[in-house]
């Protein structure tokens, strides 16, 4: 419900698409509306299918499985990701006000965090450096190597 | 005043999304205005509801419940990740081996070394299995600390750390160590900081959110078949 709330709010209050040179110049009303429905369509069914596969198989979760479903058939054109582009990538730049209500979850954990907290916070610290540096170097130098 | 509009469900809920999205875009124009990075939306927004909760007495679970809305919207929003992803398919098929190869060993790493010193500083095993998981996406982390009897508070905990320390510092120490390919940023957020790194990186470029959505998929599904074996194997040396 948000995403369409949130969907017709950005393109009333956006002005009109500039001109593409691959796609049609002129997007009516009607067809941004049915783009952005056709999004959430497209999202959420590959979201169902996601929560089939992990109540088959639950290795990971539905949501994941969704991500590589909704990847797939864009791949394989089961959906038009010209009509999807502009959603999506109005959905990636909010994204993360999502994360604001499980972060603030921190709070009932208070007496563990006095317990172990400057302990636990070191070692996140550390690690995550540990594990930047390592992908971000290794990667550069793979990178090179192939190209 | 806040206390009364709680007590209704519809309203509160309301109430509750609205204002957070409310701080949420303040912040991100007050970000845009100022150039600075530290005044990150997520996490500035994350501290003035903590301190608006303690002050006016409202329990996190009135809260939560009455923001479902936008928790709902998590999965979705971690579905749409795999746009960025299809867009960089063909660069990434063409690298598969040496992306593969890279993040194994970075997951690899990752659980040995949050293992060893967490066994070494603190030495509790459940804590020690929840800050291995930390670099992994909420869901997946969750599941498998349960599985290996982790505790599963600390390890939302240490998630949303190392989510927020790899989004807030991840690029300028990248760009410190020299690594400047936005292809090798995204890959290293996205494996190091999951959802979070990613969202936070998506702004920078189109590329650091392909990279790192991969990274978040790829380690995700590396780490849920690897740390069942490593932490087994690590638990019997301690």
């Amino acid at each position: 419900m948000m995403l369409v709330i949130y969907g017709l709010d950005s393109w009333l209050l956006k002005p009109p698409m500039k001109a593409n040179k691959d796609t049609v110049s002129v997007i009516t009303f009607k067809q941004k509306t049915f783009n952005v429905l056709y999004s959430i369509f497209a999202i959420f069914s590959c979201l169902a299918l996601g929560k089939l596969c992990s109540y088959f198989a639950p290795i990971l979760p539905g949501s994941l499985y969704g991500l590589i479903i909704f990847t797939l058939t864009l791949h394989f054109r089961l959906f038009n990701a010209d009509r999807i582009k502009s959603s999506v990538m109005w959905c990636l730049k909010h994204m993360g006000v999502c994360f604001v209500p499980a972060g603030v979850g921190i709070i009932n954990h208070f007496e563990l965090i006095k317990q172990f907290g400057i302990a636990i916070v070191a070692i996140t610290f550390v690690t995550t450096f540990l594990l930047l540096t390592v992908v971000g170097l290794h990667y550069q130098r793979y990178a090179v190597d192939d190209e | 005043m806040i206390t009364e509009l709680l007590n209704n469900h519809i309203l509160s809920s309301i109430f509750a999304v609205v204002s957070t999205i409310a701080l949420f875009q303040l912040t991100a124009v007050f970000q845009r205005k100022l150039n600075a990075i530290w005044l990150q939306p997520m996490l500035i927004s994350i501290l003035a509801i903590i301190a608006i909760l303690l002050w006016q007495d409202i329990s996190f679970e009135s809260y939560f419940s009455s923001s479902w809305l936008l928790n709902a919207l998590l999965e979705p929003a971690v579905v749409a990740l795999g746009f960025p992803l299809y867009q960089h398919l063909e660069t990434i098929t063409k690298q598969w081996k040496s992306i593969i190869l890279v993040l194994l060993f970075g997951a690899f790493i990752a659980i040995v070394s949050s293992f060893v010193i967490t066994m070494l500083l603190i030495g509790d095993y459940s804590i020690a299995v929840a800050l291995s998981l930390k670099s992994v996406t909420t869901p997946i982390a969750i599941a498998i600390a349960g599985q290996l009897d982790g505790n599963t508070a600390i390890t939302a905990f240490a998630i949303i750390l190392a989510g927020f320390f790899g989004a807030l510092v991840g690029p300028p120490w990248l760009r410190f160590i020299k690594v400047k390919s936005p292809k090798a940023q995204g890959l290293a957020i996205g494996a190091a900081s999951h959802a979070i790194g990613t969202a936070t990186v998506s702004n920078i470029s189109y590329e650091h959110a392909a990279y790192s959505s991969l990274a978040l998929i790829v380690s995700a599904v590396i780490t849920a078949l690897l740390s069942p074996f490593i932490i087994n194997f690590l638990a019997t040396l301690f």
